[in-house]
């Protein structure tokens, strides 16, 4: 059972030694099957981490020789491997598709640098995930910054440049009071472990209440900003609307959630729920969360460009994960986990469905799709899934987050807010149904449209089809889900 | 008043952080933009290492001569901000690297111009 | 599995519907005899599952208390699910005949055959979520039906119809959490569930009782959200017929039976005076419905508006909570339905044959198409309520129902209502049969068998149950007794 525990460092290793490996494969082929392969391999290790923590429960293992707290250690629970699978999963039909689709946005030699780029995130976005210690979430958190800049500028004009320093400066904002953060619970603490820094914390929480306030909201603004919390978002509908159609596909989905799984972890067992109701931070994050559930909505009404209302259509989404945090209950944690799931298979398919109309047709505004659905049926089918599961149609994992944010909200007793959680599934209607239905119906809309001219092979086509499948899966599977999200924050 | 005093390398520490953050957030030299990064990084650290001082301590050094029973100072904090460090200077060579991609594709490394011409170009038909 | 065969009747035509674009890519023929054989089965179906089934509950899909879909059998989804098997039968006769000559028909017909499916959903419920999650796909499987012209106005409507429907999902979902929140449970228990008996937050009660009533109304062409049944005639008239006549505002009227009698129960619903404040609003739809038909010229429109002030006349059985009233209202739930379609039936085979669409253009058609207008005048007496067709049965009983409660009013209000009726509806026959036509054209009108055939048996079933009412009024007694 001991080897068995050592999958998520044979995980992150794998993934940056065939990194760096990359660049130097010569053929565009031979490239596509080293990635293709690596992350499969990572998917089905995640699996296994999975059984193991099913079997044994969660488990700490150390990086390197040294014990914590002096050394670093992982700390590998239901969370961790959920979160591991949700990652490797995506990525790997992410990556699939992008197989088929890269050449289209850079140049011929710079694809092999591209794969090497995304190797690099997904290793730091598991090694967020997995650690038990802040100043390695720090430091893998400026590692996923940096490639995720890497993953945008790689497709070089002038609007990448632009998108690509917003975010750079924004993300260096907030990794500084990220790190002023930790820097502050160490002043307290004397620690840098979770474990060990929530034990220091419990003994001096109640005489240093102020530091404790402090620190939080440093972290909490810190990882908002990476995470797009309203009003810290502006960097976002730049940075994915201009991104190449794989990248922004990893981005909305994967590169917004790690921050957010580290927050949770960070209010969940690093302070606890006690110590923060103390302070105003829930309330904070509970108005911020609704406000950007509502104008992420209402700014992608106004958008023209169909990137960019996807792109606005993440920050309200992101908006319902902060909400369900600001909660300060056990369920507000679980909804949100559930909702981080799902909105990353979600975006995921949309982005990658989004990118292919883009590709085959060469428009980039909204209006200018119309009667694609004709042209490219299948394609647009799976965008009309994902848009169904936004608004929240019953059998779709959007209903079962926006059903249990309600009753979290009740439970909370915070009755008002519900809603504004039914109003914002109302707004998602207004600006995805258009898409779907000027893409299908309408005569002067269809008219002149060649039935399925535009249609890609069906190979091309698969990796959406998984992803629309796994999404409907999840509602079904959601009880489990939240069962082992709710196993996975009770540790100690 | 007089805990400000005292500490004065925490005060200082956040005296430099408050200057690089809002260098790197209003200035509109690109290049400015990162030297005020780089201050602000440089104010954590030194916040951090100064916690790892211990009264009366010594470098924490073995020499052959000395005995081990000796205070040292916490070497934990120093060792970590080297890794700090690294990502800095990592993120700064990113910037410049890109300020230069900016440079080329805008013609000029002022926030506020590049602003204009992206304007300007949105508004063509 | 126990009761597994209930899903049948719902999984039947939704997955006919969706073998129809694949099996019928290369042979469009099959299309009719396929459809043709799936509606007969699925009333087969309906039969034999509700008469043999032992088990009458079935769970699809459990989650936790709140997340619980579940399918069960009992009196009223019995009569609800027949009714609308029956009816989509000659539906779909009518269907071919009409939709000869109009293109996307595979579109057409794998909608129309998912919504039966849906509607048996509907039908057999077992509680309120249920209820909600098939609601929801029930405007999600007409929408293709209403715009199926694409036209620019189709579209107008068609999103009229979807930002109605989905604002009143809405409430129901509100009302259906806070519920849930109070009493844990929100299956279908007749005569109310037991637990609100004790529960004593009237106030609280009542906003859930309105929120919800307001959220189904919707659907049920309620004052003030009426306005998308008008502007929905202009989808082909087997739709309007079927679907805004019979399935989806009867959805919207069996889900509001649900709530008042199966959730709430009658008592709860008189202690909280949750009916006193919908009856304002059901008298303004019972009296509008009426005035706004008048004003009409558009022959389907007009049919439309009747359709609302009708409807009112069902939710008015509901909300004065006595046996009588309850009892003309589920029969005028009948009633109404078969009247409705076979006046959309008329209409729609006047409109085949001569593109007229206005009353002005009709004159004299009666001399043309004589089947089709006598079918028609005869329906239009029932829904007078001029004895003895089925149409005064029902209304008998409302105002039974309301001077039995005490209120005159809503006796005196039918009344009112019967002339305005005839006021709308007669024209149209004295125009078509007395007036001559403003050209004189020799041209024979033939009307395809497939779309007289079920005007003239609608017709005959109308007369049959006028004089022999007894056996459904019976079955209603029945139900009715079950949950006062």
């Amino acid at each position: 059972m001991n080897n068995l525990k050592v999958f998520p460092i044979i995980i992150i290793l794998l993934l940056l030694l065939t990194a760096f490996v990359m660049p130097l494969i010569k053929k565009r082929k031979g490239v596509f099957f080293l990635s293709l392969t690596t992350v499969a391999a990572t998917f089905l290790l995640s699996a296994g981490m999975l059984r193991t923590v099913n079997l044994v429960g969660s488990y700490f293992i150390k990086v390197g020789p040294y014990e914590a707290p002096w050394g670093i250690a992982f700390h590998i629970g239901y969370i961790e491997a959920l979160m591991a699978l949700l990652f490797t999963g995506v990525t790997l039909m992410i990556s699939w598709y992008g197989v088929y689709s890269i050449h289209k946005d850079i140049k011929e030699d710079h694809i092999k640098y591209y794969f090497t780029l995304v190797h690099i995130l997904l290793a730091a976005l598991l090694g967020v995930v997995f650690t038990n210690d802040l100043f390695n979430g720090y430091v893998f958190i400026e590692a996923v910054t940096l490639s995720s800049c890497g993953i945008i500028i790689i497709k070089n004009n002038k609007n990448t440049s632009k998108a690509t320093f917003k975010y750079l400066i924004m993300s260096v904002l907030g990794s500084g009071l990220l790190l002023m953060g930790i820097a502050f619970l160490y002043a307290i603490t004397g620690q840098l472990n979770i474990i060990a820094i929530n034990n220091e914390l419990v003994k001096v929480a109640a005489s240093k209440q102020n530091i404790v306030t402090i620190s939080l909201s440093l972290i909490m603004v810190g990882l908002g900003v990476k995470s797009a919390l309203f009003p810290l978002h502006t960097w976002l509908p730049d940075a994915h609307s201009s991104a190449p159609t794989t990248s922004s596909a990893l981005l909305s989905s994967l590169v917004l959630k790690a921050p957010i799984v580290f927050l949770i972890k960070v209010i969940y067992q690093v302070y606890g729920l006690e110590v923060i109701r103390e302070t105003p931070i829930f309330s904070i994050l509970l108005f911020l969360g609704v406000a950007g559930m509502i104008l992420g909505s209402v700014f992608a009404i106004y958008q023209k460009e169909i990137k960019r209302v996807i792109a606005y259509s993440t920050v309200a989404q992101m908006g319902y994960i902060f909400f369900g945090i600001g909660l300060g209950t056990e369920m507000g944690l679980m909804v949100s986990l559930f909702h981080v799931f799902a909105h990353a298979l979600t975006k995921a398919m949309l982005f990658l469905c989004v990118g292919s109309m883009i590709e085959q047709s060469g428009y980039k505004y909204k209006d200018e799709f119309r009667g694609i659905g004709k042209e490219m049926p299948v394609t647009l089918g799976a965008f009309t899934l994902g848009a169904l599961s936004m608004v929240g149609i019953p059998i779709f994992p959007g209903f079962i987050s926006k059903w249990y944010f309600s009753i979290a909200t009740i439970n909370a007793n915070q009755y008002i807010f519900l809603a504004f959680i039914l109003a914002s599934s109302l707004l998602n209607a207004v600006y995805y149904f258009p898409i779907v239905i000027n893409g299908y119906f309408g005569i002067d809309n269809v008219k002149g449209k060649i039935y399925k001219s535009k249609y890609k092979p069906i190979k091309e086509v698969l990796p959406l089809a998984v992803l629309a499948i796994a999404m409907v899966m999840i509602s079904g599977y959601s009880s489990v889900l939240l069962e082992f999200f709710k196993l996975g924050l009770n540790i100690k | 008043m007089d805990n400000l005093m005292t500490n004065y390398y925490d005060s200082a520490s956040m005296i430099l952080f408050g200057v690089g953050f809002m260098t790197l957030l209003l200035n509109n030299n690109l290049i400015k933009k990162i030297i005020g990064m780089n201050i602000m990084d440089t104010s954590i650290f030194l916040f951090f290492i100064t916690k790892g001082y211990i009264e009366g301590g010594r470098a924490p050094i073995y020499a052959a001569t000395q005995s081990q029973s000796q205070n040292f100072m916490n070497p934990l904090p120093s060792a970590l901000m080297l890794t700090g460090i690294v990502v800095a200077v990592s993120t700064t060579a990113f910037a410049l690297a890109l300020t230069i991609r900016i440079h080329d594709a805008y013609g000029t490394i002022e926030l506020d111009k590049v602003i204009e011409k992206r304007g300007l170009q949105n508004e063509q038909p | 599995m126990n009761g597994i065969n209930l899903l049948l009747p719902v999984v039947l035509p939704i997955l006919a519907a969706i073998a129809i674009p694949f099996l019928l890519e290369k042979k469009k023929e099959a299309i009719r005899p396929f459809i043709i054989g799936t509606v007969f089965l699925n009333l087969i179906i309906n039969w034999v599952t509700i008469s043999t089934l032992k088990t009458r509950m079935y769970h699809i899909w459990t989650l936790n208390d709140f997340i619980d879909v579940f399918l069960q059998v009992d009196e009223l989804g019995i009569l609800f699910s027949l009714l609308v098997s029956v009816l989509w039968i000659f539906t779909t006769f009518y269907a071919i005949g009409y939709m000869e000559h109009e293109k996307h028909q595979e579109r057409f017909f794998a909608f129309f055959i998912m919504t039966l499916g849906i509607t048996n959903g509907i039908a057999y419920s077992g509680n309120l979520f249920t209820l909600y999650i098939f609601y929801e796909l029930l405007t999600l499987a007409t929408y293709p039906l209403v715009i199926h012209s694409e036209t620019e106005e189709a579209l107008y409507s068609g999103k009229k119809y979807l930002i109605f429907s989905f604002g009143g999902a809405t409430f129901i979902l509100l009302g259906m959490i806070l519920l849930y929140t109070l009493t844990t449970d929100i299956s279908f228990v007749a005569g109310g569930l037991p637990i609100l008996e004790t529960i004593d937050r009237d106030q609280t009660l009542l906003m859930i009782y309105i929120i919800i009533f307001l959220g189904f109304g919707v659907k049920a062409a309620l004052v003030p959200f009426h306005s998308w049944l008008a502007a929905a005639m202009v989808a082909p008239t087997p739709v309007s017929a079927l679907l805004h006549a019979v399935a989806v505002v009867k959805s919207g009227v069996f889900a509001l039976l649900r709530v008042c009698y199966y959730v709430f129960g009658a008592d709860v619903v008189e202690r909280i005076e949750g009916n006193v404040y919908i009856s304002v609003l059901i008298v303004i739809t019972i009296l509008l419905g009426s005035l706004l038909a008048l004003h009409q010229d558009h022959l389907k429109k007009r049919l439309a508006y009747s359709t609302i002030s009708q409807l009112g006349y069902i939710l008015l059985g509901i909300v004065i909570l006595n046996e009588n009233a309850l009892l003309g209202g589920i029969l005028h739930l009948i009633n109404h339905a078969l009247i409705k379609i076979t006046l959309f039936f008329c209409v729609g085979a006047i409109y085949v044959v001569t593109h007229k669409i206005y009353i002005q253009e009709i004159k004299g058609i009666g001399r043309k198409m004589p089947v089709v207008m006598w079918c028609f005048a005869i329906a239009s007496f029932s829904l007078i309520g001029v004895p003895p067709s089925n149409g005064f049965v029902s209304k008998w009983y409302l105002a039974l129902g309301a001077l039995g409660a005490a209120k005159p009013f809503f006796a005196a209000l039918l009344m009112l209502s019967a002339f305005l009726t005839a006021a709308y509806l007669l024209p149209i026959v004295v125009t078509a049969f007395f007036q001559t036509a403003d050209e004189a054209s020799e041209t024979e009108y033939t009307v395809s068998k497939y779309m007289t055939a079920p005007i003239v048996l609608l017709t005959g079933v109308i007369v049959l149950l006028g004089l022999f009412p007894n056996p459904i009024v019976g079955y209603i007694e029945n139900i009715v007794m079950k949950l006062m």
